[in-house]
């Protein structure tokens, strides 16, 4: 019977994937803040995660726990790599402003880059991988308490920060 | 949603995607079925399943050590030689990939076994890296390199060991070792288990390694191993190292030490690349058959 739902399994892994592994590197990325990094990370993250299928007991949580996988593989890449932060050329050249309107765009992400990373991930996770809080603070390994209160923090330090920029945009 | 967190949304999303994303992701699916299909079950590194190994080993290896204890010795005059090498060199490919051949072998057969399984295996890894790049091809375009090759690791009056490597490059890359140790005297093919007289080598070596994970973990903070104490906290533990397979990789080094080997990603996060560890003959004593090639 195990060997069957460790099969299930693979196929539904495979299958999640394929379908996410967008979200999955952006995720990574976010950590990263290089191409090749998060690109190793989701290698190492998808390699890490099919050893270690046959001990997920349900199906349904496999999402948020390849998130799990995913966020402690970067933090675990982070830590070994303390180094500076590299930005590519793509990145580089995506936030250089062309037009008026971009400019905007480029305090907005920064406002998120800001961030401390306890901050930035929590917001990611909950608003921009619609997971339950619930599910980020396990994904984080945090209480749900924590992962309350780091939500309000971020909320509140992002505004205050976009505040900021706008006003400077006003006096210049 | 907030109005701003929508336009935080949009940008988090922006980020450019790299094309390499596909086939790293196909790439390491691939791996870890393989992986997954290579692994030995849980219930095999249980004790009774371990003896039964151990057991179908043993009839092999005494048949096989009679038949060759009557080759003359030869010395040392077996050498190892490039047989063949297969090279791609385009604009974003490259594959070098040399295949070795063990020549002035008395014993023909194991001579043959051993040539067969590196052109078989040489000729495959080519044939997979064409493949590879007609894939990438189709979904439109990428980097790809194969680098394959040989080392000696040890080559003296009685050993041979050659370690062959496979370094696949596609946007990360893996890296595979295979070793063969030959005692040259009695032209035979030693495996790890016949070096031991019971299937407690495993255990013998599987602790030591453990012990020696947690030493360089905490003596330098830039190595991480997947044990408990091996450099990253127990909950972040995903796929914790137990024990060596019954034919885990090895060689026998120039001053007759066993050594361990690791492929990438087999014990410690993709960073470490290939880890080895050399066990002391101490710890070994009281399993080893004999103390004739590790000293």
């Amino acid at each position: 019977m195990k060997t069957r739902n460790a099969f299930q399994h693979e196929e539904i892994f495979v299958q999640l994937i394929r379908e996410q592994k967008e979200r999955f590197y952006l995720l990574a990325y976010n950590y990263t803040k290089n191409e090749q990094d998060a690109l190793d990370v989701v290698q190492d993250s998808i390699q890490k995660a099919m050893l270690s299928l046959d001990r997920l007991e349900n199906v349904e949580y496999m999402k948020s726990w390849f998130y799990k996988i995913v966020v402690r593989t970067a933090i675990d890449f982070l830590r070994k790599h303390k180094r500076l932060q590299v930005t590519d050329d793509d990145t580089l050249q995506y936030l250089t402003p062309a037009q008026e309107d971009v400019y905007e765009n480029v305090d907005l992400e920064h406002a998120l880059e800001d961030l401390p990373q306890m901050y930035r991930e929590v917001v990611i996770l909950h608003y921009f991988e619609d997971l339950k809080l619930a599910d980020v603070a396990d994904i984080l390994n945090i209480k749900l308490s924590t992962a309350k209160s780091r939500l309000y923090k971020a909320l509140k330090l992002l505004k205050i920060q976009m505040q900021d920029v706008k006003g400077e945009t006003a006096h210049g | 949603m907030d109005e701003k967190l929508k336009q935080l949304e949009k940008q988090y999303n922006e980020i450019p995607i790299p094309k390499e994303l596909d086939f790293v992701v196909e790439k390491a699916l691939k791996q870890g079925k393989k992986k997954r299909k290579n692994r030995a079950p849980q219930w095999l590194l249980g004790s009774a399943a371990a003896a039964a190994l151990f057991t179908a080993s043993l009839n092999v290896s005494p048949a096989m050590a009679r038949t060759l204890s009557e080759i003359p010795v030869v010395g040392s005059i077996v050498k190892v030689l490039t047989w063949t090498e297969y090279e791609v060199k385009e604009e974003t490919f490259d594959a070098d990939i040399k295949v070795p051949s063990i020549e002035n072998l008395e014993n023909k057969d194991l001579a043959n076994t051993l040539n067969e399984k590196y052109r078989s295996e040489g000729k495959a890894l080519y044939d997979d890296f064409v493949s590879e790049v007609d894939y990438i091809k189709e979904i439109g375009g990428g980097h790809a390199g194969i680098d394959s090759g040989y080392e000696i690791k040890t080559d003296n009056e009685q050993i041979l060991s050659i370690g062959r490597y496979t370094v696949n490059t596609v946007g990360s890359s893996s890296t595979v070792m295979q070793y063969d140790t030959i005692d040259k005297q009695n032209e035979i093919l030693i495996t790890l288990p016949m070096l031991f007289k019971d299937d407690n080598y495993i255990k013998t070596i599987s602790e030591n390694i453990i012990e020696q994970m947690r030493e360089q973990a905490a003596s330098d903070s830039d190595k991480t191993y997947w044990v408990k104490g091996g450099g990253i906290p127990d909950e972040e533990l995903f796929d914790e190292f137990k024990a060596i397979k019954a034919d885990q990789q090895f060689y026998i080094s120039d001053k007759g030490k066993l050594v361990i080997s690791f492929d990438k990603y087999e014990v410690a996060p993709g960073y470490m690349g290939i880890v080895e560890f050399e066990i002391p003959t101490d710890v070994l004593k009281k399993d080893l058959v004999s103390t004739e090639y590790i000293h």
